[in-house]
Order: structure tokens, then C-alpha cells, then sequence
């Protein structure tokens, strides 16, 4: 029996979901990796590793993934089409599974020119719909781009993500639409914090009936300051911060602005747990891994649910 | 047309300081319409260069010449009679008329005036846009006349990135989402179909598969 | 004439529409000074092409002056606009060979005081002078 997902698991028997982001360091140090997955051990059913988000060069995902492994967490694989042509990519389809790895989130990627290496030329071989549609033809036909076929194909649960916040609104969910014809089998949406717009997002979801083929967890960031609201509002293409976040951590002494900024997490996750076709939240603590547990507590998502394999 | 611009003169003044004879070379073409290497640009840098030597007390020779086209034998052949007076050839060309003129005169040494950058359209006086990366295999009929590979900073084939806000492209403010474009033109068009087909990988052979490309076509060979 | 400009080579390019009788009003100073002036009218100051001006520097000139219509009263709407476009880009380019931009100046006219093409050279030519001898002359 090979080990399965818990991620698919938990989804499986019907549980609301919890995922968490790790990012790697930017270093060899496989200590950082460990520390930040003992924090999240038990109160997520996955982590996510990022692929040197936003152009920076970290500690390679796959190599983050494998020592979460270790360490008895289930990681989530994250695999942008910008570093990478075809050949890499399949590859290392191929090794993340050899490795233990059992879930896999592909992406385009942030564009080169916001990170730390702008003079990198962008790959872009394929796009993240064609980068789902070829790992699940690897996995169900065990066949490669072009028709080759695997000697073992990899066992790995697909996933993709959603910005129901980016323009133009209405394709958002052809979009969804188009990322799950290509095998996608959950999905993770960029961070919420304008509820309205995303309940009107999971209304045309649900309309398409894309909420009973795929399992959708919505995105958790919580903010750190009123500085961090205004930030993300302003200067990170995609984000959609409303005014009312703003000016609710706005109206809060700075002291007091962290644990204001859990409250509005806990509230969105709330939110979400009673949204019709939301099978789960991804909580983004960005730099701040160490918050996840008490927000999961907080939630009453706490303990995560046992599943066969673990 | 093929765009380009001026390298920086301490580049060129770089690359030529060998040479005291120099024949700048200029293009009618492409580089004319996008006014970084016609006929008025050639007479610009050549007198630049001259009144440069001139204040460094450097004697040189610069001669003129805008051909019709530096891509084309026929047009560079009209500096046969002349190239040999010449230490050096500053061509004003694109990087095929640079490398064509390298061909047709293999004793003389080229250097370009030009960085060629892109295949665009002149949109309006004075602004030039990049639309098209030649990749060999045209993919417009299928994203409404608007090219995903070019006008994308991603080059996604299947939908908007999560970065279209607005219409614009997060990568740079000035551009427009080309995805927007293509969803609202495509909408407008009312082929839903295309909207919601999955784009397969490209085939980029066609682009860069077995090194420079080649197009043959027998019916315009010569017979020897 | 006390010109402050003195052995300096001046180059005028100018609009016609500033003077209709430019061609008789410049014929004095032009005897005046031989050489030193040199006079080019446009029909429009928006007809001056950067490689007229550097072409004026070449030829010896240490001052070269583009006189344009004043703002809003350009006979083709925008023709002054275009020239002061025009003047920076030639600057520009002069600049990367080490010669100094003010070589080149753009002079905007008047309306109030509609005057003739030789009154404003004059004027010009009284002004302090804020180049020398040009290094393309001098060391030519």
C-alpha cells in the first residue's frame, strides 16, 4: 500500500479541511523547515511549501517538502511553470513522488521581475492548466506530454489555485472551470477578506456546479499591523483588503493590532466553515507560522481529524 | 517592422576606436519607420562621431549611405563599390541587415549602431509596441487577434493570471491585461467556445527547434 | 555693433510666420557680420529637425538658436511644441559627445510685442554669452 494524502483524506471522509503555508529560508538550513513543521504539526492536514515565491530564491520546495515528510507532516508540493520548461517539471513530478510527496499545487508563478533575480529569464514553457492537465495524465494514464509512457506513474492529489479577487470578475470562474476540466482536484483562492465578493464568487461556483467536482478551501491571511492591510490593499496586484479591515486594525492601538488581526482571521474562517461548497481554509501566516495553532483553536478546528493513514 | 534603439554613443565610440575610416551604414526600412536607424538617424550619429573626433583632435573619415534595405542582397550590394575605401562598417540595421552586410563583405568588420528589440506596430507618433515574438506557429485566430505569447508577461495560453486588476497587468501598470482583451473580445464575439477551451502546450519548436530557422520555398529558388 | 557674443559664430534657425519681411529685415545684419550670422527660416519652427542643428555645430557654429512662435500661437497648432521636443533631443545627443546642451537654445517669442527677426537677433546678440568658442572649431 503506498502512503496516501492525508489532504485527500481528510477531504474525502467529508472533514473541513485546514492547510497551512510554510515558506522556506532563504539558506541551507534544514533546521528552519523543521521548526516551522513542528508548529504546525497536529493542527493542519497539510502544509504547503512555496516555490521561491515571488522570484526569490529559497530553499527548493521539493527538498522542504521531503523533510516535512520526515518530520510527519503531509506536504503540499507547490510547482510554478515560471522556473522550469516541460522536461524539469514532469521530472520532478516524478521525484517529488518517489520521495513520499502525495499532493501537489501547480501555479504559474509570480512574474521574475518582483523578486530578487529580475534579469532571470521566465520560462513559462506551459501554464499552470496545462501543467494540471499533465500531472493528471501522468497519474491516471501514466502517459507524458507528447504520449510517452511512465515506467510507474506518480501518486500524487492535484491541486490549483483561484484569485476570485483579480480581474476580469466574470472569467474568474470560467477559469475554475477550465482548472478543474484540466484534473484539477482542490483548490486554494488567494487570501479573503472581502467576504461579499467572494460569497458572490462561490454563488457562480456553485452555479457551475464546480463545488461538487472539486474541494475548494479558502485562503487565511492574517494581518500583522494596519500597515500591513493598507500595504496589501495598495501595492500587491490581486489582493482585495476592503476598507473596513483597514480601518477596523486602523482603530486599534498598534499594540493590540496582532491580535485584532487573528479576530478578523477567525471570523473569516468562520465565515467560510458555513459557506455552501467550501470544503476547507488555507491559512497564509505569512512569516508568522507560529500563529497557526491558536487561530486554528480559535476557529474550533481543533484537533484535526485522524485519518487512516496517519 | 523590426524595432530598435540607439546603443549608448560611448559603446559605439567603443567598438570603432581602431577604425579611422568608417562607413555608417543605414537601413530604409524598419528601422527608418521606428527612426532609430533611416536615412536622418545615419546623418545624426555620423556627424555626432565627426564633431566627437574633431574636439579629440582624431582624424577620421565618415561616409553616409541609407540603403533600401541591409536584409537583402540586391540592396547591399550597392555598397560593393565603395565598402573596401573603409576601415570598419557601423550599420544602422536591425540584427539581420548587421549580419546579411557581415555576409556579403567577409574581409570588412561590422559593428552595430542598433539594439534590435522587438517586431511591433508604431501606435501612435513616437510609440512603438511590441506584438509579436515570431513564434512560428500563429496562435491569434484562436485569442481574438490579440497574441497571449507576446502580450502576456506570463505568455499564459489559458485565462488571466492573478495579477489582472483593472485591465492592467501587475508586472507593469502601463500595460494592458492582454487576457482582458482577449476575454472581452472574445466575449464580445460571442465564442464562448474558445473562452472555455483548454489551450494545449505550444509547440515551441517552431520557435527555436533545431537553431536559426529556415523557410525554402522552391518556386523562388534560383536555378543555379 | 556692440555685440557681447563677440567672435562667437551664431546660427539662427526661425520661424517666417514671426516676420513676413524676414528676408529683407536680416539683410543688414547679415552684411554686419558676415559669417559670424548665419540665418535659417522654416515655415514652421515644428519643421526643425534635430540634424539641423547638430549639422550647424559642425559647420562651425558655437551658438545655434531656434526662434519659435510663442505657446498657443503657433500658425499649425502645435509646431513650437514639437520644435521645444525637438531642441532637447538634439541637446540630449550632443551631450554624449561631451559638447554642452546650452549650445543649443530655443528662443519663444513674443505676442505682445511682434517684432522683427533682426530686433531679436540683436537681442540676442547683446545678450552674455554663455558658451565660448566652440571645441569642434577650436580643435578642428
Amino acid at each position: 500500500m503506498k502512503a496516501e494524502s492525508n489532504l485527500k483524506n481528510v477531504l474525502t471522509l467529508n472533514n473541513f479541511a485546514v492547510t497551512a503555508e510554510c515558506g522556506p529560508p532563504k539558506g541551507a538550513d534544514p533546521g528552519a523547515i523543521q521548526k516551522k513543521g513542528n508548529i504546525l504539526k497536529g493542527y493542519v492536514d497539510s502544509v504547503n511549501v512555496t516555490d521561491n515565491q515571488t522570484g526569490v530564491v529559497r530553499l527548493s520546495s521539493m527538498a522542504a517538502c521531503t523533510i516535512l515528510k520526515q518530520e510527519g507532516l503531509d506536504p503540499v508540493l507547490q510547482m510554478v511553470t515560471r522556473d522550469r520548461n516541460r522536461i524539469a517539471l514532469q521530472s520532478d513530478v516524478l521525484g517529488a513522488s518517489s520521495l513520499g510527496i502525495r499532493n501537489i499545487l501547480c501555479l504559474s508563478g509570480d512574474h521574475q521581475s518582483f523578486g530578487n533575480q529580475r534579469q532571470a529569464k521566465g520560462v513559462f514553457d506551459i501554464d499552470s492548466i496545462q501543467l494540471i492537465q499533465a500531472v493528471r495524465r501522468m497519474r491516471d494514464e501514466g502517459l507524458i506530454i507528447g504520449g510517452e509512457a511512465l515506467s510507474e506513474p506518480p501518486q500524487l492529489f492535484i491541486g490549483a489555485v483561484a484569485n476570485p479577487f483579480a480581474d476580469p470578475f466574470d472569467y474568474r470562474v470560467v477559469r475554475l472551470g477550465k482548472k478543474v476540466a484540466a484534473g484539477a482536484e482542490f483548490i486554494q483562492t488567494q487570501c479573503v477578506y472581502n467576504l461579499k465578493r467572494f460569497k458572490e464568487w462561490m454563488r457562480q461556483v456553485r452555479e457551475r456546479g464546480l463545488d461538487k467536482k472539486v474541494y475548494i478551501l479558502g485562503g487565511v491571511t492574517p494581518l500583522k499591523s494596519a500597515r500591513m492591510a493598507e500595504y496589501m490593499s495598495t501595492q500587491v496586484a490581486g489582493m482585495d483588503v476592503p476598507d473596513d479591515i483597514i480601518s477596523r486594525m486602523k482603530g486599534v492601538d498598534p499594540k493590540d493590532q496582532r491580535r485584532e488581526g487573528i479576530a478578523i482571521a477567525v471570523e473569516t474562517i468562520m465565515a467560510l466553515k458555513y459557506m455552501e461548497g467550501v470544503h476547507g481554509v488555507h491559512i497564509m501566516a505569512i512569516e508568522w507560522e507560529d500563529v497557526v495553532p491558536q487561530i486554528v483553536e480559535e476557529a474550533g478546528l481543533y484537533p484535526r481529524p485522524e485519518t487512516p493513514e496517519e | 517592422m523590426i524595432t530598435a534603439e540607439r546603443k549608448p554613443m560611448a559603446e559605439i565610440k567603443a567598438m570603432l576606436a581602431p577604425y579611422r575610416k568608417i562607413l555608417v551604414v543605414g537601413c530604409g526600412t524598419c528601422v527608418a519607420e521606428c527612426a532609430s536607424g533611416g536615412e536622418k538617424e545615419v546623418g545624426l550619429l555620423a556627424s555626432a562621431l565627426r564633431m566627437d573626433a574633431q574636439m579629440e583632435g582624431r582624424t577620421i573619415e565618415v561616409q553616409e549611405m541609407t540603403i533600401d534595405r541591409q536584409c537583402v542582397y540586391e540592396f547591399i550590394d550597392k555598397l560593393t563599390e565603395v565598402a573596401d575605401r573603409y576601415d570598419v562598417i557601423l550599420s544602422l540595421g536591425c540584427g539581420a541587415g548587421v549580419q546579411a552586410v557581415a555576409e556579403v563583405f567577409p574581409k570588412m568588420f561590422i559593428v552595430p549602431a542598433l539594439n534590435t528589440t522587438f517586431i511591433g506596430e508604431t501606435k501612435e507618433p513616437g510609440l512603438w509596441v511590441e506584438n509579436c515574438r515570431a513564434c512560428g506557429d500563429c496562435k491569434l485566430g484562436y485569442f481574438a487577434g490579440i497574441c497571449p505569447v507576446t502580450r502576456c508577461a506570463k505568455g499564459l495560453f489559458n485565462g488571466p493570471c492573478g495579477g489582472s486588476k483593472n485591465g492592467v497587468c501587475e508586472v507593469d501598470p502601463d500595460s494592458p491585461c492582454a487576457w482582458q482583451l482577449i476575454v472581452e473580445r472574445l466575449d464580445s464575439a460571442g465564442r464562448n467556445d474558445l473562452l472555455e477551451a483548454i489551450y494545449p502546450p505550444a509547440d515551441w519548436s517552431r520557435q527555436q527547434g533545431k537553431g536559426p530557422r529556415k523557410i525554402v520555398r522552391e518556386d523562388q529558388r534560383s536555378e543555379s | 555693433m556692440d555685440q557681447k557674443t563677440a567672435g562667437l559664430n551664431i546660427t539662427i534657425f526661425f520661424c517666417q510666420q514671426l516676420d513676413i519681411d524676414q528676408d529683407k529685415n536680416r539683410r543688414t545684419l547679415e552684411k554686419e557680420l558676415g559669417s559670424q550670422i548665419r540665418f535659417f527660416p522654416l515655415p514652421c519652427s515644428g519643421r526643425i529637425d534635430p540634424l539641423h542643428l547638430l549639422r550647424a555645430l559642425e559647420s562651425g557654429a558655437d551658438m545655434v538658436y531656434l526662434i519659435a512662435c510663442p505657446e498657443g500661437a503657433c500658425r499649425y497648432r502645435e509646431g513650437n511644441l514639437r520644435a521645444r521636443k525637438r531642441v532637447g533631443y538634439a541637446q540630449k545627443l550632443i551631450e554624449e559627445i561631451g559638447l554642452e546642451g546650452a549650445r543649443i537654445e530655443l528662443i519663444t517669442g513674443t505676442a505682445a510685442t511682434p517684432a522683427t527677426i533682426d530686433t531679436i537677433a540683436r537681442e540676442l546678440l547683446m545678450r552674455d554669452a554663455t558658451v565660448g568658442i566652440s571645441p569642434v572649431r577650436s580643435k578642428g
